[in-house]
């Protein structure tokens, strides 16, 4: 399923802080890997429940994950970034994400930030701004700068992702990657 | 500043000079998509295409559907898949390498598919594989997939890399399996993540391209994005005999910037193993000599090749497994099982008591529907992870060692250092040299 529209694919985000832990497994966490033949809804209403009980219950739309290393480490599934935006995570700040999740995050729309978390508390209400590159929690006077995201990668995440984006680039160009 | 063979790559095929850091879009020159990924991937071309009458994928000639994971399928919702993916195929021209064919990672250099200097995207983490033949490959996922086919092209972040000088040159009866796991033990799993390694030195020229496979593939255990070794002799060879096109290769400068760099001296490596249940518990086979093991496995995209088979031939022919041993191979193609056949090799492993099973993943991971181990069961394998139940059952365990040690273990029915059994120390006479 083509979860569009769920999300606002703007590069200012602000939702309340939902943390998890590091090196968390998002095929084993986050995808249908462990649940055979169960759907992404169902999933959904599951997701990183052995490594935080009642996560998904506890998970607000438009809330942001805030992770510690390696966030997605060893999982390749695209499900999992499909699922969540089925629970409306409007953005995820980590301090390192595994390769490949990282990848998927940017092709399905969902912004991805590398960030310390240090300070960052539960229900906090953060900011990020992808253009500008920078994290804030302003109730605790924290704001941080973060290497901007790449032109390509913030072209590719307004579109709402790859798919989206190549239906109006079919050529990858556009006005700011200018590619000659 | 010189440039890495990533960079280089990279710069030559986004058309503007890439440096580490960089994001470009740049050429692929082919993909691989494997049926464990098919129904995503396929599900995300279809949404390519929607409402688009004059949906094309121009790039489908330049891309191998293969049917290894589920080979042959376990299930009907595999069996499913398979024939999904040959109407795609067939639809749109994708070459199509069917149940029984092989690995996806073995199939796509045999065929001929990319060069030195190329860059080569799969669906599935042992991509980097084809770095063995001097071409950047890559694990990407469907979404990646469906834009290669429709746009040749995809985004990339160009990677650091880390930089590997192997001195002198392994034993007899030491692989680069070993060398592989004494990385892992070394840097940890993920110990690459987001970076590429470049392997060089004497023990890299004396390997044989089999060989130099392991080292490539086993790297996504690294967390390597691509692992690049620079191409001599036996890498145009190798890609001339089957069909590649010319080779154009990719050597990093002298000069080039680099995040890591060390040695190792190759030639001071005993075998190791890694216990269970992680890929980076890495230990000498001394220290887990002695034990006891109920399952001996050779196969997959690690190490399923005609040298690992020879290995074990080898030390088993003429002899048997121990008792209370269950001994599987699968090739690691049609091809190389063939080339078995003509050798010998399966005669002689059937006749020591080895199962000679079909080429594919089989013997990896559990999807495949073999090998549902049993409570308590303890296997050695020569495929790339232990992960707890990654043969089906949590309550086995799994060691990983080379093909040698493999059958060494098979033939005395503990863990056991390949150079202390006849046969133990085989090693492939070099063509090139």
């Amino acid at each position: 399923m083509n979860q569009t529209g769920l999300v606002n694919h703007v590069m200012n985000i602000r939702g309340k802080s939902h943390l998890l832990a590091d090196d968390i497994n998002t095929d084993i966490h986050c995808s249908s890997k462990y649940h055979p033949g169960r759907d992404n809804a169902y999933v959904a209403q599951h997701a990183f429940e052995q490594i935080s009980p009642g996560f998904a219950a506890r998970f607000a739309r438009g809330g942001v994950i805030v992770a510690g290393k390696n966030f997605g480490n060893n999982s390749s599934r695209e499900q999992a970034v499909h699922i969540l935006r089925l629970m409306g995570v409007a953005g995820i700040v980590a301090v390192s994400f595994g390769r490949q999740f990282f990848r998927n995050c940017i092709n399905n729309g969902m912004p991805a930030v590398e960030c310390s978390i240090s300070g960052i508390a539960p229900d906090d209400e953060i900011e990020l701004d992808l253009a500008a590159g920078r994290v804030a929690v302003p109730a605790r006077g924290l704001a941080r700068e973060v290497p901007p995201l790449p032109a390509e990668v913030q072209a590719i995440l307004a579109a709402g992702g790859l798919i989206p984006f190549l239906k109006v680039h079919p050529d990858w160009k556009t006005p700011v990657s200018g590619e000659q | 500043m010189g440039s890495t063979i990533a960079e280089k790559i990279f710069s030559s095929h986004s058309g503007r000079p890439a440096n580490a850091g960089d994001v470009v879009v740049a050429t692929v020159d082919f993909a691989m998509l494997h049926d464990a990924r098919a129904t995503n991937a396929l599900k995300r071309i279809e949404q390519l295409g929607a409402g688009n009458k004059e949906f094309a994928l121009p790039f489908a000639s330049r891309t191998a559907f293969v049917a290894d994971h589920y080979s042959p399928p376990p299930h009907q919702e595999a069996a499913n898949i398979h024939r999904e993916m040959r109407a795609f195929a067939d639809k749109y021209g994708v070459v199509l390498y069917d149940v029984g064919e092989g690995i996806c990672h073995q199939v796509l250099p045999e065929g001929g598919h990319f060069t030195c200097g190329d860059l080569v995207t799969g669906t599935d983490t042992h991509s980097t594989t084809y770095g063995a033949f001097n071409a950047f490959g890559t694990g990407v996922e469907g979404t990646d997939l469906s834009a290669v086919m429709m746009t040749g092209k995809l985004w990339f972040r160009v990677p650091e890399t880390i930089r590997v000088d192997l001195k002198g040159r392994l034993q007899p009866g030491v692989w680069a399996k070993d060398l592989t796991l004494h990385m892992l033990g070394r840097l940890g799993a993920e110990g690459a993540n987001y970076r590429a390694i470049e392997y060089a030195g004497s023990a890299v020229a004396a390997m044989e391209i089999d060989d130099r496979m392991t080292l490539s593939n086993h790297a996504a255990e690294l967390g390597a994005k691509a692992a690049l070794l620079e191409a001599d002799e036996k890498t145009i060879a190798w890609l001339k005999a089957h069909g590649a096109r010319e080779p154009r290769p990719v050597a990093a400068d002298p000069d080039a910037r680099y995040c890591e760099r060390f040695e190792i001296d190759a030639s001071r490596l005993p075998p190791q193993v890694a216990r269970k249940h992680r890929v980076d518990d890495v230990v000498g086979v001394p220290e887990v000599k002695g034990q006891r093991i109920h399952y001996a496995l050779i196969g997959t995209c690690t190490n399923g090749r005609l040298d690992d088979i020879r290995q074990a031939a080898a030390i088993l022919k003429g002899r048997r497994i121990a008792k209370g041993v269950r001994m599987i191979i699968t090739p690691a193609s049609r091809n190389v099982y063939l080339q078995a056949a003509r050798e010998g090799l399966i005669e002689a492993l059937t006749a020591a008591g080895a199962s000679v099973e079909a080429a594919g993943c089989g013997t990896c991971v559990n999807i495949t529907g073999h090998l549902i181990t049993g409570d308590g069961d303890v296997v050695i394998t020569s495929a790339n992870r232990n992960f707890k139940g990654r043969l089906g059952n949590a309550n086995s365990e799994i060691f990983i060692g080379s093909a040698a040690t493999v059958a060494a273990s098979a033939l005395t029915g503990q863990i056991t250092d390949p150079r202390t059994v006849e046969g133990g120390e085989w090693r492939p006479i070099s063509k090139a040299a």
